[in-house]
C-alpha cells in the first residue's frame, strides 16, 4: 500500500510492524502497557505526512469571546460552544469538554537519492467527552456541523442519567506561557527550499564514509491548532508546532551490513535544523552506524550498566514514569500504588516530569484538558512526591491536576501521560563513575522500551554501547535488550552525574492505544545489576 | 451499513479522482473510509468508559508529471476537498521524478475472488447497548469467580464493535469496496503478588461474527488464570535451552521473521532475506502460507491497497523462502513482479500436538508466554526479546519466570525449530501456533 505506513513500517513500533489490521489494532489498542519508541529508527504515525499548504479553514467565524483566534478554523462561535456543552450536560454530568483540533503535518522524504516522497495530513475533528464522578462518555464527530456537534454530545451524555445542569458563561483564557520556541516557522520554508536540505544532508552522509550504500532523510513540520471549552466555563486555545527530522543509513562492508538511525525533534521551527544542523545529525547516523562494524552483541547475563547522558533517560520512563500515572495508582494496578512519601532511590536521585522545558518536544502550554503544565516532582532526594494526573485522577485524590492529561487526538479521551521525564543532576562526575566499574555495560542509545505496570519489569532495547573492564570503555556492543525490575533498579541507583542532558530525538510513548511524543533525559548513571539479552 | 452509504464513498472517491485530474495529476488512487466504533469499558463493578463514534477519512496517492505523493484527510466536505486536491498536486511539481511511481497496470486489478469472505455480521447491527454493558460485566464476574479470585485486585474489561467500510477508485479504471464488522472482549486482571508486586494480565478473542468467539466466560477466567501464574516469577540461569512459544505469543516472533519481506526493507538493503529467495533459511517445519481468502479471516480481502487482486501463496515452504511482499513501486525498482505490499492471514501448516502435550514431553527448559520490549534488527537478522513465562522440568511446570532475555539470529533460529503445535491461535491475523526451539540462548542471572 502507498502510504506513510507502507514507508514506515520497517521502523514502526511493535504495533504497527505486525501488520496490524484496523480490525486488530482495536483489541491493541485495548490493552494500554506503556511502550516507548525512538527513531532514527522506528519513525512516525502511520499515515502522517506532508501538507505543504493549509487547506482553506473551513468555515467563517461568526462572533465569539475575545481572543478566540480559532473560531474561524472551526467555523464555530461562542454561541455553539455553548449549546453543544449544554448538550453535553444534559442528563448530569459532572463535567464535560469540547476539544477541536485542526491538524496539519507535512513530510518530505529522500530515498535513493532523491526526494522524491511527499505526504501530507489534515486531521480535523471534534471529541466530546462528559464525566460522572470517574466514569468517561466519549464521542467525536469529523462533522463540525452544530446537528453533528449536538449529537456527539448527546451520545456522550449518556454516561449519566440525572436532571440537566447548566454550564457557566464562556470567558477566554490564554495560556499562562508560551513554552514553544519557533524562530523561523516552517510556513516560511518553502518547499523548493527544503528539498536541497534534504539532498545536502544525504551528500553529507555519503561523504562521511564511503561505506554507506542507502541513505533516508525525513523531514517532517506539523502545526497542531486545538480549542478546549469546559463546562467550568473556560475556552483556551493552543497552536502548537513540531519539527521533526530523522535520518537512516545503511552501510556494507566486507559483506557484512549494519543500519541505523538519528533525530532530531523539539517545539521550534526550521532553525533546528538550519545552520549545519539537519547535516550533523547525518554524520551522527553514519558514525553510529559503522561503529557497529566493531560491535558485537554483549555478553548475556547480569552485570552493571552504566547509562549515557540523555537518551538512555528512557530508563526513567519506564521504570518509574509510567508507573507514576496517577490512573494505574488510583486503580490500584501500579507496582507504585500507595507509596507516596515512602523512600524509593538514594538521597542524589530526583526526578521531575516537567511540560514547561522551553522548546523541548514534550512540553505544552497547557495539557489537553486545558490545564496549564508545570514541572511536577515526582522524586524528591530519593522520596516518592507526586504522580502525574489529568482531571479524573487528581479529583480522585483530592489534588489539583498536574497537567498532564493528554490524547493522541480528538479521536480518544485524554489519560494521564508523561510529558518531559528528567532526572536531575547528581554529585558525581561522569569520569568517576566509568572508572567505578569492574566489569559492565555503557549504553549509549536505545531505541524503544516497554513496562509491566503492575508487575514493574521494565525493559529497554540498546543499540550502541561499549563493554567496560576495569573502569575503561573497550569493545562497542549492540542489538540487546536490556531488562530490570523498576523499584529495584530505582533503588540501587549507585552514582549519579553532573552533565544533564535531554534527549533532543524523536520519542513517541504508547499508551491505551494513544501515541504522544514526549521527551526525557538524564545525567550518566550508574545502575545496579540488569539483566543484558546478548549471546554467550 | 447501508447501499445509500456505498454509493455516497464512491461518489466521493470519484470526485476526488477527477479533481485530483482537473487539478494537472496524471493518475490518482483515492481511498475512502468509514467506520463506526462503540466501546463500553468496564472497571471493578461499574462502567468506566463508553467510547461511541463515526470516524470517515480519505487518503489520495497522486502520480503528476512522473513525481508522487501520498496524502490523508480526515475533512471530507466537498468545499474543502478542491482546495486541498490542488494543493497537494501543485506541491508535487517540487519533488524529483520518479519512473517507478506507477498505478498497477489493470491486469493485476482482475480475477477478484469471487466467493464471499463472510467478514459481515448482520446481528451486530442489532446490538443494544444493554447488550455490551452485559458482556463487559460478564468477563468481569468470571474473572472474579474461582480459584484465587480473592488476590484479584482490579478487573477491567472491554466488549466493543466496528462496522467499517472502505473504497477504493483508480484512474485507470479499479473499483472495489471491502466491508467487515468485528467484535472484541478482554479482560485484564491484575491480582496481589509478592511484595509490592501486582502482576497483571489479559486474554482476550475478536472475530468478524459474534458466534466465532468463544464462552465469555472463558475469556475473563482465563486471564485471571494468568495473572495468578505469574505470582513468585523469577529467573533461571543464563543458557541455552529447550523453548516452546505458546501460541498467542509467537505471532510476535513471526512478525519479526516477516518484516524484512518487505519490498521497501529488501530495496533499502535492510533484509537479511535479501538474494535468498528458493534458499532453506529454516529447518522444513517452517512451512507458511499467506491466506487473504480465509473466510472470516481478521485480514481477508479481496484487493490490496494498490487494488491487486489477492493470491493465496506460500511464504515458505518446507524451510524454504517462497516469496517476498511486493507492492508495484518496489517491485518496479528491484526489477521483479510485484506480488502485494501487505501480508493477510498467516496460515501453518499442521502440526500433530497441542501445548499441553508439548510441554508433557519436555525434559527441561521454558515456556514462553509473552513478550517484553526488545527489537529484531531487519538487516542482520539478530533479535533480543524480553520474555516471561515458566520453567518447565520433566513434563510439568515448576515456576513462572520473568526478567529474562531471549537471543539470536533468526538465519539460525529458524532451522532450530522441531515442532510445530496444533493450536493455532484463531484470535490473530498471524495464526500461529506453539512453537518448540532447541538449543535457544536466554539471560537471566
Amino acid at each position: 500500500m502507498h502510504s506513510a505506513n507502507e514507508i514506515f513500517r520497517d521502523f514502526a513500533p511493535e504495533g504497527a510492524r505486525r501488520d496490524w489490521t484496523r480490525r486488530e489494532l482495536l483489541a491493541a489498542g485495548a490493552v494500554g502497557a506503556g511502550a516507548l519508541l525512538v527513531p532514527g529508527f522506528i519513525a512516525g504515525c502511520a499515515g502522517s505526512g506532508a501538507h505543504l499548504t493549509p487547506p482553506p479553514p473551513p468555515g467563517i467565524a461568526i462572533g465569539g469571546p475575545a481572543g478566540g483566534g480559532h473560531f474561524a478554523r472551526f467555523g464555530i462561535d461562542g454561541d455553539v460552544l455553548r449549546k453543544v456543552l449544554l448538550r453535553a450536560m444534559s442528563r448530569g454530568g459532572d463535567y464535560a469538554d469540547l476539544y477541536f483540533q485542526h491538524k496539519l503535518v507535512n513530510f518530505l522524504a529522500l530515498e535513493d537519492q532523491e526526494v522524491n516522497q511527499a505526504y501530507g495530513r489534515v486531521a480535523l475533528g471534534c471529541g466530546v467527552r462528559v464525566l460522572k464522578g470517574d466514569q468517561t462518555g466519549f464521542a467525536f464527530t469529523e462533522d463540525l456541523s452544530l446537528p453533528a456537534l449536538l449529537a456527539s454530545a448527546e451520545t456522550a451524555s449518556a454516561v449519566a442519567s440525572a436532571s440537566g445542569r447548566t454550564a457557566p458563561p464562556l470567558e477566554y483564557v490564554s495560556p499562562p506561557a508560551d513554552y514553544y520556541r519557533v524562530e523561523i516557522p516552517w510556513s516560511e520554508v518553502e518547499i523548493a527550499r527544503r528539498v536541497p536540505l534534504l539532498q545536502s544532508v544525504c551528500e553529507r552522509a555519503r561523504k562521511t564514509d564511503s561505506r554507506i550504500i542507502t541513505v533516508r532523510a525525513n523531514l517532517g513540520d506539523t502545526t497542531d491548532n486545538v480549542l478546549i471549552a469546559t463546562s467550568d466555563g473556560v475556552v483556551v486555545e493552543d497552536s502548537r508546532p513540531m519539527t521533526e527530522a530523522s535520518v537512516m543509513v545503511v552501510a556494507e562492508s566486507n559483506g557484512r551490513r549494519e543500519s541505523n538511525g538519528e533525530s532530531r525533534s523539539g517545539r521550534r521551527g526550521f532553525e533546528l535544523l538550519d545552520g549545519g544542523r539537519f547535516e550533523e545529525l547525518a554524520e551522527s547516523a553514519v558514525r553510529r552506524t559503522v561503529v557497529l562494524f566493531e560491535a558485537t552483541p554483549p555478553p548475556a547475563g547480569e552485570y552493571p550498566i552504566v547509562l549515557a547522558p540523555g537518551l538512555p533517560g528512557i530508563l526513567l520512563h519506564e521504570a518509574i514514569g509510567h508507573g507514576m500515572e496517577a490512573d494505574f495508582n488510583r486503580k490500584g494496578i501500579s507496582v507504585y500504588a500507595d507509596k507516596i512519601g515512602r523512600r524509593v532511590a538514594p538521597s542524589f536521585v530526583s526526578i521531575v516530569d516537567d511540560g514547561t522545558n522551553p522548546g523541548v518536544r514534550g512540553t505544552l502550554n497547557v495539557d489537553d484538558e486545558g490545564t496549564p503544565t508545570e514541572q511536577t516532582v515526582l522524586v524528591e532526594d530519593g522520596i516518592l512526591k507526586s504522580y502525574m494526573h489529568d482531571r479524573i485522577s487528581a479529583a480522585h485524590y483530592g489534588v489539583s491536576p498536574t497537567g498532564n492529561g493528554r490524547r493522541d487526538d480528538y479521536r480518544f479521551p485524554p489519560v494521564p501521560r508523561m510529558r518531559n521525564t528528567v532526572m536531575l543532576n547528581g554529585p558525581h562526575a561522569p569520569e568517576e563513575i566509568i572508572a567505578s566499574v569492574k566489569y559492565g555495560l555503557y549504553a549509549e542509545s536505545f531505541t524503544n522500551g516497554q513496562v509491566r505496570i503492575g508487575s514493574g519489569d521494565f525493559s529497554f532495547y540498546l543499540k550502541n554501547g561499549y563493554l567496560i573492564e576495569d573502569g575503561k570503555l573497550t569493545r562497542p556492543v549492540k542489538d540487546a535488550n536490556l531488562i530490570g525490575f523498576g523499584p529495584e533498579v530505582l533503588e540501587k541507583i549507585e552514582m549519579v552525574g553532573d552533565d544533564l542532558e535531554v534527549f533532543s530525538g524523536m520519542g513517541n510513548c504508547g499508551k491505551d492505544g494513544q501515541r504522544v511524543p514526549v521527551g526525557f533525559g538524564l545525567p550518566t548513571t550508574k545502575c545496579g545489576g540488569m539483566s543484558v539479552g546478548g549471546v554467550s | 451499513m447501508s447501499d445509500e452509504n456505498t454509493k455516497q464513498l464512491f461518489d466521493k472517491a470519484r470526485r476526488a479522482a477527477a479533481a485530483a485530474r482537473a487539478a494537472g495529476a496524471d493518475d490518482a488512487r483515492v481511498r475512502v473510509s468509514r467506520g463506526r466504533e462503540v466501546r463500553v469499558e468496564w472497571r471493578d463493578g461499574r462502567l468506566d468508559r463508553i467510547r461511541e463514534s463515526t470516524e470517515q477519512g480519505m487518503s489520495l496517492a497522486l502520480f503528476a508529471g512522473g513525481r508522487y505523493s501520498a496524502h490523508t484527510t480526515s475533512d471530507l466536505r466537498d468545499e474543502a476537498l478542491v482546495g486541498w486536491i490542488e494543493n497537494a498536486v501543485a506541491m508535487t511539481g517540487h519533488l524529483a521524478k520518479d519512473p517507478d511511481r506507477m498505478l498497477p497496470p489493470p491486469h493485476r486489478y482482475e480475477g477478484l475472488v469471487e466467493h464471499d469472505l463472510d467478514l459481515v455480521d448482520p446481528t451486530l447491527a442489532a446490538l443494544a447497548p444493554e447488550d455490551r454493558l452485559r458482556n463487559a460485566k460478564a468477563l468481569e464476574e468470571a474473572a472474579r469467580t474461582g480459584e484465587g479470585a480473592d488476590k484479584v485486585i482490579s478487573v477491567t474489561t472491554t466488549a466493543a464493535d466496528t462496522d467499517s467500510q472502505t473504497v477504493l477508485v483508480t484512474t485507470n479504471g479499479f473499483e472495489g469496496t471491502e466491508r467487515s464488522t468485528g467484535v472484541f472482549w478482554v479482560a485484564q486482571v491484575s491480582v496481589r503478588g509478592e511484595g509490592e508486586r501486582r502482576p497483571s494480565s489479559w486474554s482476550w478473542a475478536q472475530g468478524q461474527h459474534a458466534s466465532d468467539l468463544p464462552p465469555i466466560e472463558g475469556i475473563g477466567a482465563e486471564a485471571r488464570k494468568r495473572a495468578l501464574a505469574q505470582i513468585g516469577a523469577r529467573q533461571v540461569p543464563t543458557g541455552r535451552y529447550q523453548v516452546i512459544f505458546e501460541n498467542r505469543a509467537a505471532p510476535t516472533l513471526v512478525g519479526h521473521l516477516i518484516r524484512p519481506l518487505s519490498g521497501a526493507a529488501l530495496q533499502q538493503r535492510q533484509s537479511f532475506f535479501e538474494g535468498r529467495l528458493n534458499e532453506e533459511v529454516g529447518s522444513p517445519l517452517l512451512d507458511i502460507r499467506d491466506d487473504p481468502h480465509l473466510p472470516r479471516g481478521l485480514a481477508s480481502t479481496r484487493f490490496d491497497g494498490e487494488g491487486m487482486a489477492t493470491v493465496p501463496r506460500k511464504v515458505f515452504d518446507s524451510g524454504v523462502l517462497k516469496t517476498y511482499f511486493l507492492d508495484t513501486y518496489y517491485a518496479s525498482k528491484l526489477g521483479m513482479e510485484p506480488t502485494t505490499g501487505q501480508t493477510t492471514n498467516i496460515i501453518w501448516a499442521d502440526g500433530a500436538r497441542d501445548q499441553a502435550r508439548m510441554i508433557a514431553s519436555l525434559d527441561e527448559g521454558l515456556l514462553v508466554t509473552g513478550f517484553l520490549g526488545g527489537n529484531s534488527n531487519s538487516t542482520t537478522g539478530d533479535f533480543s526479546l524480553g520474555i516471561n513465562g515458566f520453567w518447565v522440568r520433566d513434563g510439568a511446570i515448576v515456576h513462572p519466570v520473568s526478567e529474562m532475555n531471549v537471543a539470536g539470529n533468526h538465519l539460525g533460529f529458524w532451522k532450530q525449530l522441531v515442532e510445530v503445535g496444533s493450536d493455532p491461535w484463531p484470535y490473530s491475523s498471524a495464526r500461529t501456533p506453539s512453537l518448540r526451539f532447541t538449543d535457544v540462548q536466554f539471560s537471566g542471572i
